[in-house]
């Protein structure tokens, strides 16, 4: 673990090489990548690798050194703290170790040692030093004693934000690179840390929730890369000395805002370098937090790399296949789905009350997973069950499979034993744009066998995580809303995201992504139901790991996408509400059946404590702790419009 | 002599008593529907239970009646509708699998869930049915087993799994 903290805390920059050494200690005897150079003294039993550096340590050493550099470290750091002027210390530091000779590292490790720990007249000079270190020491030192001055020793937790020359980037002009101003964390006061004061342009809140140690909530956070570039170094001027997983979760925060505005500034060669950084972060970190940063900084990477010419594999990837089978994971392995179409049914079903037939238009109908529940509903109402047409649409096949036939077949099936009289029709369509109203009314040849044709339907229109995607086309979204006022339906169920990821920016789409799908993977993690036999832990496991990806998809697609392709606009209730209202339909209230039943249903899920259903307008969301993630509404016509 | 005999025949007859009134004595077994009755007055465990103790009390533990009673017993909104409808309900539940399964895969596990939940924040009663009668519904049990029947429908696909996310069962079949 110790070393691990010597790997993280040196992510890059100057203390490359520390982590350099510390990796290769470990990973002694399996390196292939031998420099040609600089290899004369290999027959001896040094280290071919630092031997190329410069440095000449003997193999059998490495681990000592690793240990040493460590200790080294730590003592300089707990050196500068004590001392009440850093600027007197290192630079004295920074003279005697250019008397050294680097090449014998393990040697000159000591004598660091044996001197910090015990402060003595400086020790005679010994051979010169190699270009490599002196550059290496400087780097390090300059750039401490430069904003050492400004920045008081009290600092904590916290890496300090350092100018970006330290990472070897073309330095940015100032408004821009102006790294963050305050960062308050909201659990751990001693945290708090004050920037240069040179940098306050902007500031920046991160509050971590209680769940997971970064579920920030940046407001307007707009993070330079050089604050999230600079926060991965090690703190050679401060008093760090462990690594909890909670500050390296917090610049792991800082890196991605970091790389994000690199990639809004179009450096893509900053942005580049923070991805890698990104990595070596997220790898130390465990459990959600590792796999929410490794989806963002794959989206991100793709994002960088799509100006250059892309690879055909991901085609590949997008088969509606994939998508529906992820989809059921995702059913199956979170509460979500299942509060969506739980609340859309009963919305459903208190609308049709009363009416012998009725007509359910689903824009979504993927496994068709809400409709068995309505069904058995609908046969169980008082006054017996109605006639139900059910009309499902879904995405083109790549295979030219019927899954939508097959779904119809199934639920047929299901209809035909409970003894509900039920009639399918699927609808193939890559948009929904491309639907006509008319289409969707209109009957088959077959029901002229079927009785009392003179009266009138009901309709509900059912919509689940559909809609967003058409605001990917101007005009699409009012074509279809246009499309089922045309259909005359008594109530329009709507299921949405709750977030904004639809922003004017790309870091602020960035960023609000960010906490959304760290909510949402927390929920999986500490929301998913208790397995007790072990085959079933074994499954529930891949469920959520296939539900990550599932999630995953949509990261990918809201980060690393544009134009067209971004079909993943989610926006927020109140977004909706306005978009519902400008075209013609008011709102419903939810009843408190819906309410009561999704709370009920949150109750069996273990982990249930975490999730809160509420009702804001009528409208029920549900959410993991105090972040609302899902959104059900339901509409009717409005009068104004039903003419 | 004759008063000998008279007091062993006095004696044999007593036993005869007896033992008549030991034939006459009640045994639950004799009346299965009494014993349905009462069985359906049980938890899901305990019928389980009751369904070791011999071939009879397993073959009444087996009806879908019984466990109807139970299943009704422990959810909100099962009690006594109209006729009409429990009638309805009773056919549905039927053609989706009878009670007895909709009790080992639906309700039992919920039971149990909200049981470990509610002893889990301090409380303290220990009865799953006092705790969880408030909350469970028929109508959610019911959907959430319409939605599993309906995955088995598929047949040929791999286990459904949407009930995964409720204890796994103790087995009764």
């Amino acid at each position: 673990m110790k070393r691990e903290h010597q790997e993280t805390g040196a992510g890059g920059g100057s203390g490359y090489h520390v982590a350099t050494a510390a990796d290769m200690a470990g990973a002694k005897g399996k390196m292939t990548a031998a420099s040609s150079m600089g290899m004369e003294d290999d027959d001896c039993g040094v280290d071919e690798l630092l031997a190329a550096l410069g440095y000449k340590v003997r193999s059998s050493d490495m681990a000592d050194v690793a240990q040493k550099l460590e200790q080294l470290e730590m003592a300089m750091a707990s050196t500068a703290a004590a001392a009440s002027d850093d600027a007197s210390v290192l630079p004295q530091i920074a003279s005697d170790t250019v008397h050294y000779d680097p090449s014998h590292l393990a040697a000159w490790l000591d004598s660091m040692l044996s001197e910090l720990n015990a402060p003595p007249p400086p020790l005679p000079p010994p051979p010169p030093v190699a270009a490599a270190v002196h550059h290496h020491h400087h780097q390090r030192f300059d750039v401490s004693t430069a904003s050492a001055v400004s920045e008081p020793p009290a600092i904590t937790t916290v890496a300090p934000l350092r100018p970006s020359d330290a990472y070897g980037f073309k330095p940015v002009p100032p408004p821009a690179a102006a790294s963050g101003g305050r960062v308050v964390y909201g659990l751990d006061p001693q945290s708090e840390m004050i920037v240069s004061p040179r940098d306050q342009k902007r500031k920046r809140t991160c509050s971590p929730s209680s769940s997971s140690s970064w579920g920030a909530e940046a407001g307007r956070a707009r993070g330079s890369r050089t604050e999230g570039a600079s926060s991965a170094k090690p703190a050679a001027a401060l008093p760090v000395v462990v690594v909890d997983t909670q500050e390296t979760g917090i610049r792991l925060v800082h890196a991605l805002m970091a790389c994000a505005e690199a990639v809004q500034q179009e450096n893509l060669k900053a942005a580049d370098a923070l991805v890698k950084h990104i990595s070596v972060l997220a790898a130390s970190q465990d459990g959600p937090m590792r796999k929410v940063a490794g989806y963002f900084a794959e989206a991100i990477a793709r994002r960088i790399y799509r100006r250059r010419p892309f690879s055909q594999v991901d085609r590949a990837l997008d088969s509606p296949a994939l998508e529906d089978l992820l989809h059921l994971h995702f059913y199956e392995s979170c509460p979500y789905l299942k509060f969506a179409h739980f609340t859309a049914n009963q919305a459903i079903l208190e609308a049709f009350s009363g009416c012998r037939r009725v007509h359910v238009i689903d824009f979504g109908m993927r496994q068709g997973l809400q409709w068995p529940a309505l069904l058995q509903a609908l046969a169980l109402r008082p006054g017996g069950p109605p006639s139900l047409r059910l009309t499902g649409i879904g995405p083109p096949q790549s295979d030219h499979s019927d899954a939508l036939q097959q779904v119809g077949w199934k639920l047929d099936m299901l209809a035909k034993t409970i003894g509900v009289d039920f009639r399918y029709r699927g609808f193939v369509a890559s948009s929904l744009a491309d639907l006509e109203s008319r289409m969707l009314l209109e009957r088959d040849g077959s029901e002229g066998d079927r009785d009392d044709e003179g009266e009138e339907e009901a309709v509900a229109v059912n919509s689940v995580m559909e809609l967003h995607r058409l605001l990917a086309r101007t005009g699409a979204l009012e074509k279809v809303l246009r499309m089922v006022l045309a259909v005359r339906p008594r109530i329009v169920t709507v299921v949405e995201e709750e977030a904004n990821h639809n922003g004017g920016t790309f870091l602020d789409r960035f960023t609000e992504a960010l906490h959304y799908y760290s909510s949402m993977f927390d929920s999986l993690e500490g929301g998913g139901g208790q397995a007790v036999a072990a085959g079933e832990e074994e499954q529930q496991q891949k469920h959520r790991a296939m539900a990550e990806a599932y999630l995953g998809r949509q990261i990918c697609n809201v980060v690393a996408c544009e134009g067209a392709e971004r079909t993943e606009r989610h926006e927020t209730l109140g977004q909706w509400r306005v978009r519902m209202a400008r075209a013609g339909f008011e709102p419903a209230h939810l009843g408190s059946n819906a309410f009561k039943q999704a709370s009920m249903l949150l109750a069996l899920y273990a982990g249930g404590d975490g999730f809160r259903v509420e009702e804001t307008d009528g409208c029920l969301t549900l959410g993991w702790h105090t972040r609302p993630l899902i959104a059900t509404s339901a509409w009717r016509v409005s009068a104004a419009s039903a003419h | 002599m004759l008063t000998r005999e008279e007091g062993e025949e006095e004696q044999e007859e007593e036993e005869e008593e007896e033992a008549k009134g030991r034939r006459r004595a009640f045994s639950v077994n004799d009346n299965v529907d009494l014993l349905a009755e009462i069985l359906g007055r049980l938890d899901g465990r305990s019928l389980a239970v009751a369904g070791c103790v011999c071939r009879l009390w397993n073959a009444v533990g087996r009806r879908d009646s019984v466990w109807e009673a139970v299943c009704h017993r422990h959810v909100a909104g099962g009690g006594s509708s109209a006729a009409d409808g429990g009638c309805s309900t009773r056919s549905v539940v039927a053609a989706l699998g009878g009670y007895r399964r909709l009790y080992r895969l639906c309700i039992g596990p919920a039971l149990d869930r909200l049981a470990g939940s509610a002893g889990g924040r301090g409380s303290t009663t220990t009865t799953a049915e006092a705790a969880a009668a408030h909350h469970l519904s028929l109508s959610l049990s019911l959907s959430l087993f319409s939605i599993d029947c309906y995955e088995r429908l598929g047949g040929r696909q791999q286990r459904p799994a949407s009930l995964l996310f409720l204890c796994k069962p103790v087995d009764v079949s």
